[in-house]
């Protein structure tokens, strides 16, 4: 009896929890109104392409053919990917090119950051000019760097020579073993300053009072920064850090105007080998098969991002 | 007490020392970045004034023997075919990146608004769901888009950039206005409406207003975003006459591949409107990303 009346009471609590949900919907259905069309948006150029990038990893499309003339493999695809030997190499040039790009800008941009807090004449100026590398297109980056590095033109060779460095100009970006460092360097001009403006903004919400309170009980200038600063910036470093390692790991432009990916693949980095593969050699499965994969790494980043992103939003819930 | 005296201004020399190291060092380090950053572009400007012939000496010209406006008088030339590709290509992109500049800012400020304002069922999923764009490469979504495109008859059109742009602004445009949001008192909304004005009064008198450095911040992101955008519309558009300037550039100079001082003063007139946008505005974007985002 008891047992009896005990489940049917969970059942009605379990369905009116659920209608509750619905009249909750219902009740806030005004409220939707606002995000729709985000949402709508969203879902036309977002869910519609997931689908379709993971319906046509399964299938071969013969280059040259229409694309409704693919036929379904399994997971060939796949297969294919994880035993060839360009995809190791290419995932160690993402990997370098990532960790390297994100963990100097995000030095370079921090240690501005902090030397631009202080007061001095043409601070201003300073700042403006360093921001500008991140305003400016990575189309016009990538070519005012090839030409910087021009085998035989190049101002960084020249200077090389005229120094007495190097017999003739190196050839930066048309070497194996140089062209992703110079392409690294290319893509910190362009990247580092994003991390400034983060933390300099990051810096402005640290109170003055607990640094002068510092400085009163004799903390030098190195435990202020280790205790106070560093601790207070901990949520905006890691949104830096992940903004900066997304955006490097999607990045596209530079590589693909200064090298094409070249020479025999050492500056080929994911994205710019998926769009080879997709646009190059039209072997959409093989690239939606990559993407796929793409998705499955990115996802697990995406944990974090989120996680991090929304760091801010939980504490003021809680507080 | 003479020791006191006598130790006192001795230690303080010493904590200025230690201080003034960090002071070199950190002048030291921003000299050096700002060799980093400057010199690379003042050799773009200073290649651009050069003859195409001049620019191909080695060694070079430090400074250029007979400084020209040459090549840019060609860009800006309506009479020149160069410099009417040129000036269409700047036309498109201008026309492009303000159309999803003014969307977006449409679209972002009630979504945000909600975010911060509304607890809504699945507000939190939708929420990192708009986030989550920004995760991904726009590669991914080059040919599932291509073919949606076409379908709504929008290839060749500036319309199927405008509508790919607003969606990878909008993720950091929603993000940035809803801190900003959070951080405006609920009470000035309720005052507002206590005086009679309607939920939607309350928010273009009292919330929108002070909501004013976000919603620039967010707009000068989402132009440069546009402005710079390079693979959709490299994939997109195939006639020569609705190029934006980054692919109508590149395919320019992948004909005429010697001609740097042309390609460099390409680089520089479309550097341009978004570094003035950018340093006229700057203020604001930092603003909106201290009052904003990063606060905690």
């Amino acid at each position: 009896m008891t047992i009896v009346t005990g489940k049917a009471e969970a059942r009605r609590r379990l369905r009116s929890a659920r209608s509750g949900v619905l009249r909750k919907v219902w009740k806030h259905r005004a409220d939707y109104a606002y995000v729709l069309p985000a949402i709508a948006v969203m879902l036309i150029v977002i869910a519609y392409p997931i689908y379709y990038t993971i319906e046509l990893s399964f299938f071969n499309t013969p280059p040259g053919l229409q694309l409704r003339d693919k036929t379904f493999v399994g997971i060939d695809n796949y297969t294919a990917i994880l035993t060839s030997q360009v995809f190791w190499r290419v995932t160690l040039n993402t990997m370098i090119w990532t960790v390297a790009s994100t963990f100097i800008s995000f030095v370079l941009g921090f240690a501005a950051a902090l030397a631009l807090h202080r007061d001095f004449i043409g601070r201003g100026i300073l700042r403006a000019i360093l921001i500008i590398p991140w305003v400016i297109s990575a189309v016009a980056a990538s070519y005012i760097w090839k030409w910087i590095y021009h085998s035989d033109f190049g101002v960084i060779g020249a200077v090389l020579v005229g120094l007495g460095l190097a017999d003739r100009p190196p050839n930066f970006i048309d070497s194996v073993s140089t062209v992703l460092p110079s392409l690294i360097v290319v893509n910190i001009w362009r990247e580092f300053p994003f991390a400034m403006i983060m933390m300099m903004a990051g810096l402005q919400t640290i109170p003055d009072q607990l640094l002068r309170a510092a400085k009163v009980d004799g903390a030098n200038a190195w435990q202020r920064f280790w205790h106070v600063t560093f601790p207070h910036l901990r949520n905006v470093s890691t949104v830096t850090i992940l903004l900066l390692a997304v955006a490097n790991f999607n990045s596209f432009i530079i590589p693909w105007i200064m090298t094409g990916g070249g020479p025999s693949n050492a500056s080929h980095i994911w994205i710019t080998h998926i769009y080879e593969l997709a646009f190059g050699r039209q072997r959409w499965g093989v690239a939606s098969a990559y993407s796929v994969l793409l998705f499955l790494i990115l996802m697990t980043l995406g944990y974090f991002y989120v996680r991090a992103l929304s760091g801010n939003e939980r504490k003021d819930g809680s507080a | 007490m003479s020791t006191i005296a006598e130790t006192a201004p001795r230690n303080q020399a010493r904590r200025r020392m230690r201080i003034d190291g960090w002071r070199w060092g950190g002048r030291i380090f921003l000299a050096f970045m700002l060799l980093y950053t400057a010199l690379p572009m003042i050799w773009m400007l200073l290649t651009s004034i050069k003859s195409g012939f001049a620019a191909m000496q080695f060694p070079p010209q430090w400074w250029p023997d007979q400084p020209n406006l040459s090549s840019y008088q060609k860009l800006l030339d309506p009479q020149n075919s160069v410099g009417q590709d040129f000036l269409r290509f700047f036309w498109n992109s201008l026309v492009v990146s303000t159309a999803t500049t003014i969307l977006s800012v449409i679209v972002a400020v009630p979504a945000a608004y909600a975010f911060s304002r509304f607890t809504f069922p699945g507000r939190n999923f939708l929420f990192f769901a708009v986030l989550l764009r920004n995760m991904f490469p726009a590669v991914i979504f080059l040919v599932p888009l291509f073919i949606l495109m076409r379908a709504l008859g929008l290839v060749n059109t500036h319309g199927s950039l405008v509508l790919t742009y607003l969606t990878f602004g909008l993720p950091l445009a929603i993000w940035l206005l809803k801190g900003f949001y959070d951080n405006i008192p609920v009470q000035l909304e309720q005052a507002a409406r206590i005086d009679g004005a309607t939920r939607f009064q309350a928010f273009i008198l009292i919330v929108m207003p002070l909501s004013t450095p976000g919603i620039i911040a967010t707009a000068i992101y989402s132009f440069i975003g546009a402005w710079n955008e390079y693979i959709y519309a490299y994939t997109f558009l195939s006639k020569n006459e609705q190029l934006t300037l980054p692919v109508g550039i590149q395919r320019f100079f992948s004909e005429n591949t010697t001609d740097f001082p042309g390609l460099m003063a390409a680089s520089f007139m479309m550097s341009v409107p978004v570094v003035v946008l950018f340093l006229v505005l700057q203020r604001y974007f930092v603003r909106a990303l201290t009052e904003g985002a990063v606060k905690h």
